[in-house]
């Protein structure tokens, strides 16, 4: 199941004229609800609600959590953008490279090894709902450490084995309730929900979050391709 | 309001300040795509059944998928929340809360009033006075969801995530519903002049 999108690219002359012709606000601009003139609009004011999310933001404080008894087992939806990737748990190693003096590779029982890290935090997607999940791993701050990047370092890309692409900005990477984490809800983490090891963290929309993340890339600078869903057309920082 | 208002001719002649009009105008077209694009954003996961429930026909939505509605809501929710910022510092400097809201005087005419247009009158202003909270809440209710991690306290304010969807989307039928019904209240009182004193 993908995100919901309703012919993006096919824009009948049908459908034009209902959106242009009918909609609430297009009876008043006239040929504004076409998804193009959408993204012009988002292209304008993105800048402005960033900063606003840049400043809401503050790295370092964690967000409050929820108790054990308030989790949502049924409520966490499984989205994809196209298929479920089996991972050899055994054979899987996390790459972390890029612009870093330490570039290493990691085993899942190496990542396994290292603190658990629980959060019980809301899982929040961009169609609208949420879900209150546990989350057990690892602090990506900590991760992102063990490489020693370099001082130019802005974002971090994380590449996945379904090839779902995804970069953010560093200060959200290194917020200590950012996780990469290999448990849900006091279980090992299941295949559909990013097995072996996915992102998890309060302050970011659900298409930020990767599943089966295999390769963690650190650069001084945003590459043309942000992240699948960005490049669609949504909103690149997607903080919450 | 003492002249017969089936002859128009002898209606007072209604004068509002440019500045309302266009806080008016503003908030009428923001509103208008907050709704369309609102309503893009409910049929990606509707708020009663999930994606299994009732979706919104396509002519009432903005935006042409999840994404561009979005863009059109996280833009238009500038224009909308700022204008009624700068209302409220208007009414607020002008004093204009004390002779245009409804009053104590109102509500009494609404409990024992005889007097059928004076009547109507302040229903007219309890209505308009009446939609103020429900586009605070609106706002409330958006910010709580839009961040709700940074903005924890406004969301813990609302309980469950289905309460704040709920509360959020309900202010949308009652802008709709208010939107008829303060027109024709408008009508009744001054026709169509009371209409176009407002727009032009």
């Amino acid at each position: 199941m993908s995100f919901y999108q309703s012919s993006h690219h096919s824009l009948s002359r049908r459908r034009l004229l209902r959106l242009t012709g009918l909609s609430g606000a297009s009876l008043l601009l006239n040929g504004c609800g076409t998804t193009s003139f959408s993204d012009k609009i988002g292209q304008l004011v993105e800048p402005l609600n960033q900063r606003v999310e840049e400043l809401l933001l503050r790295p370092q404080a964690p967000v409050p959590e929820f108790p054990l008894s308030a989790i949502e087992p049924d409520k966490l939806l499984i989205n994809t953008f196209d298929f479920t990737p089996q991972i050899d748990p055994a054979t899987f190693q996390l790459t972390i490279d890029g612009e870093v003096q330490n570039p290493l590779q990691l085993k899942l029982t190496e990542i396994q090894k290292m603190p658990l890290v629980s959060m019980v935090i809301r899982h929040v997607c961009v169609e609208g709902w949420s879900a209150i999940v546990q989350w057990g791993g690892v602090r990506l701050q900590d991760l992102i450490v063990l490489a020693k990047p370099k001082a130019a370092v802005r974002y971090v890309y994380f590449l996945s084995a379904d090839g779902y692409y995804e970069s953010w900005d560093l200060p959200s990477a290194m917020h200590p309730q950012t996780l990469m984490v290999h448990q849900k809800n006091s279980q090992p983490l299941s295949v559909e929900n990013g097995a072996p090891l996915r992102v998890a963290s309060p302050i970011k929309l659900g298409y930020k979050q990767s599943k089966w993340v295999t390769r963690i890339f650190l650069t001084s600078q945003l590459l043309p391709q942000k992240g699948y869903w960005e490049d669609q057309g949504y909103e690149w920082f997607g903080g919450l | 309001m003492t002249s017969n208002p089936v002859n128009s001719s002898q209606l007072p002649i209604f004068r509002q300040a440019v500045f309302v009009k266009m806080i008016h105008w503003i908030n009428l077209i923001s509103l208008g795509i907050m709704i369309g694009s609102g309503l893009q954003i409910y049929n990606a996961n509707p708020v009663f059944g999930g994606r299994a429930g009732w979706h919104f026909p396509d002519f009432l939505t903005l935006g042409g998928w999840l994404a561009g509605g979005r863009d059109w809501h996280f833009a238009a929710m500038w224009l909308f929340s700022v204008n009624l910022l700068i209302y409220g510092i208007y009414i607020g400097l002008t004093r204009r809360w004390q002779r245009r809201f409804v009053t104590a005087s109102d509500l009494q005419v609404l409990k024992v009033g005889q007097n059928p247009k004076r009547k109507t009158y302040a229903w007219h202003r309890f209505v308009y006075t009446a939609i103020i909270p429900v586009l605070l809440l609106a706002i409330a209710t958006g910010l709580a969801m839009y961040k709700p991690a940074h903005l924890h306290w406004l969301s813990g304010l609302f309980g469950s995530w289905q309460t704040l969807r709920t509360l959020h989307f309900i202010t949308v039928p009652i802008v709709v519903l208010f939107a008829v019904i303060h027109t024709l209240l408008a009508l009744k009182i001054g026709h169509w002049r009371m209409i176009r004193s407002i727009f032009f």
